[in-house]
């Protein structure tokens, strides 16, 4: 039996994405960060920057922050996503090597703050595919942490699972 | 030689994270908001969307919306919620797909409780 287009559209759907998590869990041993700020208040980065700090030290967990695009593996992206920043956004992720990831960080970047209006997108992924989006206004960098580790594999996402609903039997 | 020394002196510590137990000084970091369902009337459930200065907490037919993603963890919902909100402790939100950080918490169907 030949298959159909959508069959086969997803299979080829299901190959690539097992491509990708394989690319991407090849950097789970060492990756070069960007930092792309498309309008964020700073306080994203402020926390970004602590990453590299003696109590965070993401280094020995084989990160490292690259101030060129072309060397980076992952763009970390805050801020709502400005108009004014398109070019430049756009010119980031082509100069990124693929394969790469791109993390949304903040909830700017997450589309919680701002609407889109003439101005601002919104939110990243209104622009750019984004892989892994870490919460918080500003995430601690325990939270970039934990999403650079979903981001490269070495650790699951747990937020799927988690209920905000308390259990009655236990107040 | 010195810089470690100094290091040692001053007691700067690197976190174990992902390794090892939860740091303690984290419970002092803000969170995402649970909430005690069976506390949760629906004229609560209007106060607390009036209360979301980010519009993470929507008030749905029979049930409240939060978006873990547009959540600043500014704390407003749990002075407005007289404890039926209180800190989850879960800061580690990190996900996959934009929809996973979007719960949902059934409101008290009961129109006489909590009036």
């Amino acid at each position: 039996m030949i298959d159909g287009p959508h069959e086969r559209d997803h299979e080829l759907d299901t190959t690539a994405a097992e491509l990708r998590r394989r690319a991407l869990s090849l950097f789970g041993r060492s990756l070069h960060i960007r930092t792309v700020d498309t309008g964020s208040c700073a306080v994203c980065e402020s926390e970004i920057r602590l990453l590299a700090a003696p109590h965070y030290d993401l280094h020995r967990l084989g990160f490292f922050f690259t101030p060129a695009p072309r060397h980076a593996d992952l763009l970390l992206v805050t801020g709502p996503a400005v108009r004014a920043f398109d070019d430049a956004l756009s010119e980031v992720v082509a100069a990124t090597p693929d394969p790469k990831a791109t993390i949304a960080v903040g909830a700017c970047a997450l589309g919680g703050i701002y609407e889109a209006d003439a101005f601002v997108h919104g939110a990243v992924d209104r622009v750019v595919p984004v892989d892994v989006y870490v919460p918080g206004c500003p995430p601690s960098p325990l939270a970039l942490l934990h999403g650079l580790l979903v981001a490269v594999g070495r650790l699951a996402e747990r937020v799927s699972r988690l209920s905000l609903e308390l259990d009655p039997s236990n107040p | 030689m010195l810089w470690f020394l100094r290091g040692l002196r001053r007691g700067i510590v690197t976190t174990r994270y992902p390794a090892g137990t939860r740091d303690r000084w984290t419970d002092a970091l803000p969170s995402a908001p649970a909430f005690r369902a069976a506390a949760l009337t629906a004229a609560l459930a209007d106060r607390l969307e009036a209360a979301c200065p980010s519009g993470a907490i929507r008030r749905r037919p029979n049930l409240l919306s939060v978006d873990l993603g547009a959540c600043t963890g500014c704390g407003r919902c749990i002075d407005v919620g007289g404890g039926a909100v209180v800190e989850s402790g879960e800061f580690l939100l990190a996900a996959r797909r934009r929809e996973d950080l979007i719960k949902q918490v059934p409101i008290d169907a009961d129109p006489e409780r909590g009036r």
